[in-house]
């Protein structure tokens, strides 16, 4: 019985007095001091504290320096095979017949794959209305056909071009305005070529017009652009014994890719670990799967990781891309610059799959009227699907292209109402508790100290 | 002849996905030395994200940056976020961090209360210490605290939190509502050289004031302002995906497809414009996209403003620009004459 | 296959490789230099730039066999393993990098630089770089980081001969 209280004190954890010591020199429990790395190279604004506002280096800043950041393409795996993707090279067109019989002949090809074997062939942040694999309708010259998986990126190249595939061309639509009428092509046929619609109104235009002194009118237009990050598409498809799938993959939403991969391979969510890695730039065109189904099945049939990388052509050829806009805009204004109704047509080229495109048209429909007090808005928008690459998200989603167009017009006014164009700004923008176009109001509104401060910095003198 | 011009591009931007949930959720584990990891389901794809995140963990826990350790974008391990899309990551997931260390905070406060006798509420974390308010001078080492905790009386601090930025919405005839929590403004000021005999443009400088709420990293903000400007230049004047009649791009390579280079940027001026968006971690809002939006409208304005033509069309190529600049003389020769 | 002895970063290396291998896969796949990087393969982007007998090359424009003999300088080469090269400090300490992927070119197209001309200004900086594409930091910190580095760079070679003095 005596014994019982040392075997109680016994039981409690030891505690490790070199944790408890805090180096009150340098501010720092023992433990956490960085004993390897000479003094000299640590940047100091990393140790202070009050962290945020200052300008501390980058945590990975470091890696990228010496080249030692590991993106998807420095990786590798033991028996990693590599794949490619055969693209159709034809903008619309039905497959009739694919013959992967000599591809698969070929010393080094492990797999091929084809979009019939795919069990769930479709996905889409949005609408789920693009295959993985084309099967057996082709909409735009970058869709995938056919995939394979060879020991060696030569041999995965050479296969592509063994693989037979008969087309029968169907009609095309490109231009927007001609995908528009009842008798052109319908891209996702039976349904319309306009497939998203929004509008937003406010006021009424109408009367804002009919109290206007002048009324303005301008037809805008903008192009299809390509991210273009340095580093193209990657990914590493690892399907192991168990059943689990990893992917590797440059993509800045695991959430989501690990959720469509679910959906494309009908696994459950928790049999799937993705993987995004540092990724090199994304711009938007790297926010949804592209390859990773295709890896993840070729690496299930082959019992080893894949790896597949997109070469440059297909960056542009088979990933996303900014919405071509045109754009009408009808603005009325008071002799004083004073915007009384601003009226806009906005029509979005989507290519051929949605992708991103009902968040490029909702959001260049809520910003089209521009940071400006308007009584009267009447916003139109529609998405198009054309026969070309799919528009996606890209850094702006539709307000790169408003813009462009709601300050060019800005500009017009200013200039034949005799107004400095800084002036006529300053007399409209949002103010702090202004509502917007969709009647929010507004708070932390500083667009009025963004154009004074630019304004003071440039030296912007009114010109006489 | 060269002739100036100068351009004003004024804009707004939505932080967030348009009335969406798009919540972020984060793990903020305070090891027994006092220092941090952070699980953040986001990815770093270049903007320098879980850079800013460490700082706001940092922050809440009154601890440096280079204790704060983050991992990230594994759905195994890290907690599920909505992704590095629509500027949301500073403001959605730096609030979801921004909880999570609350969160892990509020166990530290109740240890370390005892130890200096007060309640918890009258603590408050700094200089990686956990203090009385008002009264710094008694305190104790944060890492004595976490040790204490977790070592001692077995409640590691480890705190978890989600956020999702509260929208209203809107309604499908007339588009009313509240799609975004917040949005930020900008300013962009170019100047530009046009050579009226090719139509080429040279651009001098631009000048940036951006609103990004209380900038986390400047350092980063500017980075992004600057890359996106350049991506506005490309946008503006040099980029365009080319067709043929049969819907195959002709100029699918970095050659034929002309983006901004070292020989195309100008002087770049950056100006943080001044503001604090209270439902953002620590005032911050983002910056990410907002960066290109008005740049190209700056940049035609000059254009406009230097000779005269009004390019509705990108990109305004020197020979789009040469064609107009030669219709304008033809037609301001004909009023002439008339 | 062919035979290609390389020196790479001061260390003789071997490999067996089929003709048609660039120097881009062979220091990539071979060597396990992977600080090079493939952005394109068609010499447009700048992202495998290295040093090869003093010049800077795309190094995926160059074969593996025309590299046989040579002394090839990559991004694993700049640093000791006391310190950063100063080009690499003055990167990271401008925040000249963000997501990374060119920056091994572009401070491989530096080095080339800085061993031609020791006091580059902004035009010269501009046209070295100038094949090195960046999309994501719009090259501004880049060349605020590069003259920082010259800076550095000269201020340490002005030292070295006082340095010699003092000891004597």
């Amino acid at each position: 019985m005596a014994d019982e209280p040392k075997v109680l004190e016994r039981e409690r954890p030891v505690v490790d007095e070199a944790l408890l010591r805090a180096n009150t020199d340098q501010n720092l429990p023992a433990v956490a001091r960085r004993e390897s790395v000479p003094d000299t190279l640590v940047p100091q604004a990393r140790q202070q504290t009050g962290a945020v506002g200052q300008r501390v280096t980058r945590t990975d800043a470091r890696q990228h320096g010496l080249g030692q950041t590991r993106y998807i393409d420095d990786l590798s795996l033991p028996r990693m095979l590599y794949a490619r993707i055969k693209r159709a090279g034809i903008a619309s067109a039905r497959i009739k017949r694919i013959d992967t019989s000599a591809a698969e002949a070929m010393p080094g090809v492990m797999a091929v794959l084809v979009g019939s074997e795919i069990p769930v062939n479709s996905f889409g942040p949005m609408l789920q209305d693009q295959p993985v694999l084309a099967d057996p309708i082709v909409r735009h010259a970058g869709d995938g056909v056919a995939a394979v998986a060879a020991v060696t990126e030569q041999i995965a190249n050479e296969a592509l071009e063994k693989i037979v595939v008969e087309y029968e061309p169907l009609p095309a639509v490109f231009d927007p305005v001609e995908a528009m009428r009842d008798d052109a092509h319908k891209v996702h046929a039976p349904a319309s070529n306009i497939y998203i619609s929004k509008v937003i109104r406010k006021g009424d235009v109408a009367k804002g017009f009919a109290k206007s002194d002048h009324v303005f009118e301008g037809r805008f237009s903008t192009q299809m652009v390509e991210h273009a990050p340095i580093e193209p598409h990657a990914a590493i498809a690892d399907w192991d014994a168990n059943g689990r799938l990893t992917v590797w993959a440059t993509n800045g939403r695991i959430t989501l890719a690990r959720s469509d991969l679910a959906r494309t391979l009908m696994l459950p969510l928790n049999r799937i670990r993705a993987i995004g890695t540092i990724v090199g730039g994304s711009f938007g065109g790297k926010n949804e799967i592209s390859q990773e189904p295709v890896l993840a099945l070729l690496s299930k049939k082959t019992g080893r990781p894949v790896k597949g990388v997109f070469t440059r052509t297909e960056e542009f050829i088979a990933t996303t891309t900014r919405h071509p806009f045109v754009m009408e805009y009808k603005t009325g204004v008071t002799k004083d610059g004073r915007i009384l109704a601003r009226s806009v047509q906005l029509t979005l080229d989507g290519g051929a799959y949605c992708s991103w495109t009902e968040t490029a048209l909702g959001k260049a429909c809520i910003l089209a009227a521009g940071p400006y007090r308007i009584d009267n808005i009447h916003c139109e928008a529609r998405a198009i699907y054309t026969n070309k690459t799919m528009a996606g998200a890209f850094r702006g989603f539709g307000a790169p292209q408003v813009c462009f167009a709601y300050e060019s017009q800005m500009d017009d006014i200013a200039k034949a109402l005799g107004i400095d164009p800084l002036e006529i700004r300053l007399r409209n923008v949002f103010a702090e508790g202004s509502p917007s176009p969709t009647g929010q109001v507004l708070h932390s509104v500083v667009v009025k100290e963004s154009l004074l401060q630019a304004a003071a910095r440039f030296g912007w003198e009114a010109r006489s | 002849m060269k002739r100036r011009g100068r351009g004003i591009g004024c804009m707004w931007y939505p932080i967030g996905f348009t009335v969406t949930a798009n919540p972020s959720s984060a793990v903020v584990k305070v090891n027994e030395d006092g220092t941090a990891t952070v699980l953040t389901g986001t990815v770093e794809t270049g903007q320098g994200s879980l850079t800013v995140l460490g700082q706001i963990a940092a922050e809440t826990l009154g601890i440096a940056a280079d204790d704060v350790h983050v991992v990230s974008a594994d759905t195994d391990v890290t907690p599920m976020d909505m992704g590095a899309i629509a500027s949301r990551t500073t403001y959605v997931t730096g609030n979801a961090i921004r909880l999570a260390a609350e969160n892990a905070m509020a166990i530290l406060f109740e240890v370390a209360g005892p130890m200096l006798q007060v309640k918890p509420s009258q603590l408050e974390a700094r200089d990686r210490r956990i203090q009385v308010k008002g009264f710094p001078q008694r305190s104790v080492m944060i890492g004595e605290v976490a040790n204490r905790a977790q070592v001692t009386l077995g409640q590691p601090p480890i705190g978890s939190a989600s956020w999702n930025p509260p929208t209203v919405a809107m309604d499908p005839e007339t588009g009313q509502g509240k799609p975004f929590n917040t949005y930020v403004y900008a300013t962009q000021i170019a100047e530009v050289e046009v050579d009226d005999e090719t139509g080429e443009v040279e651009i001098i400088r631009i000048v940036a004031a951006h609103d990004c709420g209380s900038p986390i990293n400047p350092t980063l903000v500017e980075g992004q302002v600057e890359g996106g400007i350049a991506q506005g230049i490309g946008f503006a004047l040099q980029e365009e995906i080319l067709f043929d009649g049969k819907g195959l791009q002709i100029n699918s390579n970095l050659t034929n497809y002309i983006m901004p280079t070292t020989l195309d940027l100008p002087e770049i001026v950056v100006d943080i414009v001044n503001s604090y968006d209270p439902t953002g971690p620590f005032g911050a809002k983002g910056v990410g996209e907002p960066s290109l939006v008005p740049t190209a409208a700056a940049i035609l304005n000059a254009v406009h403003d230097a000779v005269g033509v009004r390019i509705t069309s990108l990109p305004a190529t020197s020979e789009k620009i040469l064609t107009a600049i030669k219709a304008k003389r033809a037609a301001d020769q004909k009023q002439i004459s008339a | 296959m062919i035979d290609v002895t390389i020196v790479v970063n001061g260390e003789t290396r071997r490999a067996s490789v089929p003709p048609e291998t660039t120097l881009l896969k062979l220091l990539r796949e071979n060597f396990s230099l992977t600080g090079a990087k493939l952005g394109c393969d068609v010499g447009d982007c700048g992202a495998c730039t290295v040093i090869v007998d003093g010049m800077a090359v795309n190094s995926c424009l160059m074969l593996a066999g025309q590299a046989n003999g040579r002394s090839v300088t990559t991004i694993e080469g700049l640093a000791t393993r006391d310190r950063l090269h100063p080009i690499q400090k003055a990167f990271e300490d401008n925040g000249a990098l963000q997501c990374g992927f060119c920056g091994p070119g572009a401070i491989m197209a530096t080095k080339a630089l800085f061993d031609e001309n020791s006091d580059p200004n902004v035009k010269d900086i501009r046209d070295a770089l100038s094949g090195s594409l960046c999309r994501c930091t719009g090259y501004t910190k880049m060349i605020e980081a590069v003259q920082d580095a010259a800076r550095i760079l000269r201020a340490e070679a002005a030292a070295k001969p006082r340095q010699l003095e003092l000891s004597k």
